[in-house]
């Protein structure tokens, strides 16, 4: 472990911009916290989780998936990227989509981005409004875990082990006693809702009335959707103009009419209620079922994004309220 | 991948977005959490606003009609020949010969250039944008009583409002982020009405729903006016201290008791009864309105009835308490405020007025005309009769979205001149002798003010295509080519200091002032914050006035011949007339085809099933459509986007106006329908 203070953590990012790609939270010039490089603003590790999801990184809203007579991939960048501001929820949603674009087949567009992609978690005192964030402890390459005063970065891997050797100060032995110590006390109300919310769903006892009151309050921004570091769903599109033909794969949405709408004009999820059951239910339920995990990492998103507060965790809660008392 | 800030190009909420570009290219939108409108959130338009950017379609080079076609052409040939053209018909016509339609979808600065193209270089008033097909009745409206046609308070008024009163808005669709507001503070036990037909999401969440007839507006706010007078309900104090007018007014709503109102509103009058205590016994209430208010030939008369609503409860001045015309395009706001209207240079300053004509020469160096120009309205209609020769349209696409497409088209086509200034070849643009390409929203810099007066920054994100110019420098360069030596530009910060320095309310506003929050306007000088609240002390004319109003019809009604009542509006997938989002690929899947919405008791009578082709007729045209079968339907009322090209809405519309804002009557006419053959 390797330890940093503040002007320290500076020059450190300095230096590893130099060997690397690399992107992490900056405040830009208008005041916002973004995903950036370091020409793009200062360095905002503190904040918790941006709105954006960091998977994005390796699967963009929308990218080339064939270009007539451009070839299939792109050209290696000239440089490795290091992604700094996983949160250790984010590390477990990162995971879930490599599982998925590789399980049985290796989706190749998603690895020209990924393969060979270091990845760096912030946690520690670092949340919104300094709350805690317990730390990953692994999951990518190395960590930087704020003590309320200083960096301790903590590297997993081979990679990681070689950045933090960067780093010319140890951290003392004990440097994480205080971070341990938070981490016995953290409970995660929003984890054991979700998990509650599961149990709930997958004895079916949530009925259909449930989804048109929550239903009622979704625009359709597909926000939800569009923030979620473990959604992976795709449309197609295909454009040709005079220099031949191109395809590209964009982000869909599970919430929309068309997503499910058969090509005889049939819909099997023809409502906004069964729509929002299914998103919910894919998540909590039916991922539980292929993965025996959720497919939720509470990683919050979702409800920040979601204009009118129906967000994951804002209807598991009320899942929770409603219906438990029915569980077993 | 690189971050750009700037602002959807849709609606009048104006949300923050970052337009992601990687290799030259935009791949993709995230929402701005900081952001005081958007709040981190985005509605699906805006989540897609970077999938039409670049498009195969995108015009790239200039094009000019030779023998019939439209050919790529040099932008020295295409330019010169708009020159040579407008000024050959105005030699021969007279300078009102040629009518300019500005765009609400370009920045402030290439509105103000616009009209100053039209007036110093070209020595017309005829200037007017698609404000003249959406919200003059609030300019005209809302100007008379308070003095201002704009929203009177910010859309973080909704948090403090106790009661939210929607008539005339589809909001959560049409302005989504503000509908989400209004749904949020329902959760958080505000009362809410809403006054539309259909049963739109809001209504679903609303404490009344009034489902009046089309066209019955004013019936219906002079029967709630009237309840409130007889229950004692009206704020005497506000009335007394802060209006005029009021007594001669009383005599508008005397007669129209509830019971009176029903037989016009179709409404039980308990309802509008209930409604009407219910808004007066508020504290604070906001009334949000829009095209169902505005798009009548009473639409002024409708907006009055708004007015005085709010005036006669005291709900005006204050936070959460005020009167809110939802302006529908992104800068919809700031081509009125920048003088893209025939009778008002910038900041609503009367052409009539020779002061304010003699400064705006001063500094513009020439002479200017006195006479007020045409309303874009009424230039269709002489450009149909002959006397209006050329047209210079810059990013709108009449050829769809004004009332009787017909009538229209034929006006477009007698022109001896029309040129096109767009981002894709619209149904206008294949029309025109000459078009200009010009850059989108993220490919160049200015400034758009959202419907809550909020001057926000757009940045540029990447290159335009092709040969693809900004619309600003387009006009700049046609003035250039014209012979004006005063409109050469280093920047849009340049024009905007320049148009601030002309129009009091925008007097405080440079580019280099504004952050992320923007600033919303009055904002009159440079260390002024700018105004979130109007009206607080005094209204903008001083005292409040009541105008007495009386009802009137639309001008069609259903009758035999015709039976049903036809409404027209937009879908929440497309924007206008689809040139953006049919070429969104998400979007286009959503809505894909015209539809038609008709309630199950119309479509049992008329042997129409869900999904059926039917054929709409009215006495301009007929168009095909595919049946919506809905209970979101009122019986007796259908509804058509008027976004496809196919099945266009606009064959059917009445080209009817209202007599002060010439606005077309597009939420009334009379139909027929019948399955299609």
């Amino acid at each position: 472990m390797k330890i940093l203070d503040s002007s320290g953590l500076t020059d450190f990012l300095a230096t590893v911009d130099r060997e690397f790609n690399l992107t992490l939270p900056v405040i830009d010039a208008s005041g916002c916290r973004i995903y950036g490089t370091l020409q793009a603003g200062t360095p905002a590790l503190h904040g918790g989780a941006l709105l954006a999801k960091p998977t994005s990184l390796f699967f963009p809203q929308e990218e080339d998936v064939h270009v007539e007579g451009g070839g299939d991939s792109e050209p290696p960048p000239e440089k490795q990227l290091l992604a700094i501001g996983f949160t250790p929820k984010d590390l477990l949603c990162l995971g879930f989509i490599d599982r998925f674009f590789s399980d049985g087949f290796r989706d190749d567009i998603y690895f020209r981005r990924r393969q060979g992609a270091l990845i760096a978690a912030v946690s520690g005192y670092v949340g919104a409004d300094g709350g805690f964030i317990p730390p990953a402890f692994g999951n990518c390459d190395f960590e930087f875990i704020f003590d309320g005063k200083n960096w301790i970065i903590n590297p997993y891997s081979e990679a990681g082990r070689g950045i933090a050797a960067l780093i010319p100060y140890d951290a003392p032995i004990d440097a994480l006693s205080q971070v341990m110590a938070e981490v016995e006390r953290y409970v995660d109300e929003d984890a054991a809702i979700i998990k509650k919310a599961s149990q709930i769903l997958m004895a079916d006892l949530v009925p259909d009335s449930f989804w048109e009151e929550i239903a009622a309050s979704c625009i359709l921004c597909t926000g939800c959707n569009l923030v979620c570091p473990t959604c992976t769903c795709f449309g197609v599109r295909d454009w040709r103009d005079a220099d031949g033909f191109s395809r590209s794969r964009m982000w869909d949405s599970c919430q929309l009419d068309g997503f499910a709408r058969e090509a005889g004009g049939h819909n099997p999820l023809g409502t906004e209620a069964l729509r929002t059951r299914r998103r919910i239910h894919h998540k909590l339920a039916a991922d539980m079922t292929k993965w025996g995990e959720m497919g939720c990492f509470t990683c919050g998103r979702c409800d920040a994004v979601c204009p009118t507060g129906i967000g994951i965790v804002a209807v598991a809660r009320k899942m929770v309220e409603r219906f438990q008392h029915n569980l077993s | 991948m690189k971050r750009t800030l700037t602002i959807c190009p849709y609606c009048g909420t104006g949300c923050a977005l970052w337009l992601l570009t990687e290799n030259g290219r935009a791949v993709g939108v995230e929402p701005v959490r900081e952001h005081p409108v958007s709040r981190g959130g985005l509605c699906v338009k805006g989540w897609n606003a970077a999938a039409f950017i670049n498009h195969p379609e995108r015009l790239k080079t200039p094009l000019v009609r030779k023998d019939g076609v439209l050919t790529p052409a040099t932008w020295d040939e295409a330019l010169d020949r708009v020159v040579s053209g407008i000024r050959d018909l105005q030699r021969l016509h007279g300078n009102d010969a040629m009518m300019f339609a500005s765009s609400a979808k370009a920045t402030n600065e290439e509105n103000y250039l616009l009209m100053k193209l039209a007036r110093a270089v070209f020595g017309t008033n005829n200037i007017d944008h698609c404000a003249r097909l959406c919200h003059s009745s609030t300019v005209t409206g809302l100007a008379q009583t308070f003095g201002s046609g704009a929203m009177t308070n910010s859309v973080d008024s909704i948090e403090h409002a106790d009661l939210i009163f929607v008539i005339g808005s589809n909001t959560t669709e049409q302005h989504p982020l503000i509908g989400t507001r209004i749904l949020k503070a329902v959760q958080n036990g505000a009362k809410l009405i809403v006054a539309d037909n259909r049963l739109i999401r809001l209504a679903r969440h609303a404490d009344i729903h009034i489902r009046h007839k089309n066209g019955s507006d004013v019936a219906l706010l002079l029967a709630m006016m009237n309840q409130i007078q007889t229950d004692g309900l009206a704020d005497q104090e506000f009335i007394e201290s802060r209006t005029e007018g009021f007594a001669e007014f009383q005599d508008s709503f005397a007669s129209w008791t509830p019971q009176a109102a029903a037989a016009i509103t179709g409404v039980d009058p308990s309802v509008m009864a209930d409604a009407a205590r219910l808004y007066a016994s508020a504290k604070s209430a906001l009334i949000f309105y829009s095209m169902g208010i505005t798009q009548h030939s009473h639409g002024v008369d409708n907006v009055r009835c708004v007015a005085a609503l709010a005036m006669m409860t005291g709900n005006l001045g204050r936070e959460g308490a005020g009167v809110c015309p939802l302006r529908g395009q992104n800068n919809v706001q700031g081509g009125c405020d920048m003088g893209a209207l025939p009778d008002l240079y910038s900041g609503y300053q009367k052409v009539a007025d020779p002061l304010v004509r003699d400064k705006f020469a001063k500094v513009w160096g020439c002479e200017l005309p006195s006479n007020p120009g045409l309303p874009l309205t009424h230039a269709m209609n002489a450009a149909h009769d002959g006397k209006i020769k050329g047209m210079f349209i810059m990013g709108e696409n009449p050829a769809l979205s004004d009332p009787d497409q017909n009538h229209a088209m034929e006006a477009l086509k007698s022109l001896d001149l029309l040129v096109v200034q767009d981002i894709f070849l619209t149904e206008t643009a294949q029309l025109a002798h000459v078009v200009l390409p010009a850059a989108c929203y993220g490919e160049k810099d200015g400034t758009f003010t959202n419907t809550e007066r909020r001057i926000q920054l757009l940045h540029k994100a990447l290159e335009p295509p092709g040969e693809a110019r900004a619309d600003w420098e387009i006009v700049c360069e046609l003035a250039c080519r014209a012979g004006c030596q005063g409109m050469n530009y280093a920047s849009t910060a340049e024009i905007m200091a320049e148009a601030a320095s002309l129009t009091p309310i925008y007097g405080g506003v440079s580019h280099e002032r504004l952050t992320l929050a923007g600033l919303q306007w009055p904002c009159p000088a440079s260390d002024h914050s700018g105004t979130p609240i109007l009206h607080r002390e005094n209204f903008t004319r001083g005292k409040g006035k009541f105008i007495p109003v009386s009802y009137r019809p639309p001008m069609e009604e259903p009758d035999a011949d015709y039976p049903l009542m036809l409404t027209t509006g937009r879908t929440y997938f497309h924007w206008h007339t689809g040139s953006m989002t049919r070429r969104t690929h998400l979007l286009d899947r959503e809505e894909r085809r015209s539809f038609v919405e008709i309630s199950p008791i119309d479509a049992a009578s008329h042997g129409i099933r869900e999904g059926g082709r039917v054929t709409i007729v009215s006495r301009r045209g007929e168009v095909t459509a595919f049946a919506r079968v809905t209970g979101s339907a009122l019986p007796g009322v259908l509804f058509i986007p008027f976004h496809f090209a196919e099945g266009a809405a606009n064959v059917l519309t009445n080209n009817q106006l209202d007599p002060e804002s010439h606005i077309p009557e597009f939420k009334v006419c009379a139909v027929r329908i019948g399955a299609a053959p």
